[in-house]
């Protein structure tokens, strides 16, 4: 976060306090990303030890976002942030609500990879699962590399990719429909291969919405229920912007 | 100030963000200001509208007490200060032949850093600006004027028991309600107020930045702070100044969440620049 300046301000010991909190957030990424790294071994290659290692860590996850919570409201209340300083606290207090609800996600597939750890169902979705994994795990890694790095126009584009992450998930889900019209007797496992799905691309939502951060924290546009791909293009920076008010 | 700073203050030819409203109350254009040879104010053009507040914030020196003094003319009694460019109220010209400085400091009224009344009683400290400028006829409107006054600046409640007592005897907060009282009597069309909450505690602060918010209906208010979350909360628009030049004015909903300039940027969040 070195565009931001961190480290300039006079009061040495808010420069710290930021120092701080950016560095837990991006442990507390690199966590989630581990997790959900993990979750999708554990589902893809039946591992019922590794898919309980998950679930019992989520705590961590969620702990980590209170911790980040406390110290961004201390920094709100003895520091009164402004500007880029302000916008760094609203971008980290809402990118980690994000971030534990991934970790939630990837609970919830250690979860269901331990009870389908038993079946050899999932064997025949792994091209598909491992194919949306693959999508959802990229985006969630290069949305938290442009938080770290501040770089909005690389957030911009990384936020379309959920448009294929969605696609996938579509098909993978007509498969699934169709499977279960065919052969109601596997309903219970059809179903949790199902929400193993949906989690994966509930996570490609919530990179999404560190992405659009990203954007707000770097540039100071809100760009959340907009045509993101229309406002790749305008991509003006409010530095440029004729309507200055 | 940091190579970059610097950098970025010399390549500064004009103010960022719009220094012109549709309904100006006041224009400032292209305002020079000198003391002897040292130019303190560099090409400052600045609008203050009807019914807002406008504040003014910069680091010491950097010439926003002295902008707002050019405002009612006050810089005219120190005799090296020379004043450049072109100041109107309502279209009239400041600084013209015409424009008589007591008649313009009543329709320009301002509120010091600290409360400054008159060794008075506090029912005279309101009346003496009424009673020089004749706006009463008689004792009953006199009378009125005052309590009038005193319940605008949200001080009446407080002092109607003893009007007579001498206006020093009241609290540092209730002497500055009562300079504003007092300025606001002669009724003005205008209010400066030169960091008018520096010497008062946070709950007097926060009665005279209610009663800014109040006045802001029927006045234009320019308030000069050192208060950055004073200037956000009380005004409508924020003017950054630094070494003289008016670098960036704006929303002040955008200039605290999104400054354009560097040095704003560099100000408002207290880092080096």
């Amino acid at each position: 976060m070195d565009k931001l300046h961190l480290d300039q301000h006079i009061s040495q010991q808010f420069n710290q306090e930021l120092e701080d909190i950016r560095n837990r957030v991006l442990a507390m990424g690199g966590l989630v990303e581990q997790q959900v790294s993990n979750g999708l071994i554990a589902l893809l290659e039946n591992d019922g030890d590794l898919a309980e290692q998950v679930s019992k860590a989520d705590y961590e996850v969620n702990a980590m976002e209170v911790e980040i919570d406390e110290e961004c409201i201390q920094v709100l209340a003895r520091r009164a942030p402004t500007a880029s300083d302000l916008r760094l606290i609203v971008a980290v207090i809402k990118a980690i609500t994000d971030l534990e609800r991934i970790g939630d996600e990837a609970e919830k597939l250690g979860r269901f990879a331990a009870e389908l750890s038993s079946s050899n169902q999932i064997l025949e979705y792994r091209k598909e699962l491992r194919h949306l994994g693959g999508l959802v795990r990229s985006m969630l890694q290069d949305s938290l590399d442009c938080f770290a790095r501040l770089d909005a126009e690389a957030a911009l584009k990384i936020a379309q990719r959920d448009d294929d992450v969605n696609a996938e998930y579509e098909n993978l889900t007509r498969l699934l429909t169709t499977h279960l019209v065919e052969d109601p007797r596997r309903v219970t496992e059809i179903l949790k291969i199902t929400w193993c799905a949906r989690a994966l691309e509930r996570i490609g939502d919530h990179s999404v919405n560190i992405c659009e951060y990203v954007v707000y924290l770097v540039k100071g546009r809100d760009i959340r229920h907009t045509n993101i791909a229309a406002d790749n293009h305008k991509n003006t920076s409010p530095k440029n912007d004729p309507n200055l008010t | 100030m940091s190579d970059a700073a610097k950098e970025a203050f010399d390549a500064l030819k004009e103010t960022v963000g719009r220094v012109t409203v549709d309904d100006p109350k006041m224009q400032a254009q292209n305002v020079d200001v000198f003391y002897g040879d040292k130019q303190a104010i560099y090409d400052v053009t600045l609008d203050v509208a009807k019914n807002e507040v406008v504040a003014m914030i910069g680091p010491s020196g950097c010439g926003k007490s002295t902008f707002l003094r050019c405002l009612n003319r006050m810089n005219d009694t120190i005799p090296s200060c020379k004043v450049t460019g072109d100041i109107t109220l309502e279209g009239e010209s400041l600084y013209s032949k015409d424009m008589d400085p007591v008649l313009l400091r009543a329709r320009v009224g301002m509120v010091f850093q600290k409360p400054n009344p008159f060794a008075k009683s506090i029912y005279d400290n309101v009346a003496y600006g009424p009673k020089i400028h004749g706006l009463a006829n008689n004792r009953a409107e006199l009378d009125d004027i005052v309590e009038s006054s005193l319940q605008r600046a949200g001080l009446f409640d407080e002092v109607k028991d003893r009007l007579t007592a001498p206006g020093t005897s009241l609290s540092g907060g209730q002497q500055q309600r009562l300079c504003i009282a007092r300025t606001i009597a002669v009724s003005p069309e205008v209010i400066l107020m030169d960091e008018p909450c520096s010497a008062l505690d946070p709950i007097a602060t926060a009665r005279i930045e209610e009663l800014i918010d109040e006045l802001r209906e029927n006045y234009a208010i320019a308030i000069v702070t050192h208060s950055m979350q004073q200037a956000a909360r009380v005004s409508q628009r924020t003017a950054y100044f630094h070494l003289g030049k008016l670098v960036e004015v704006g929303e002040t909903k955008r200039i605290f969440t999104n400054p354009s300039h560097e040095l704003t940027e560099n100000y408002i969040t207290g880092r080096f620049g």
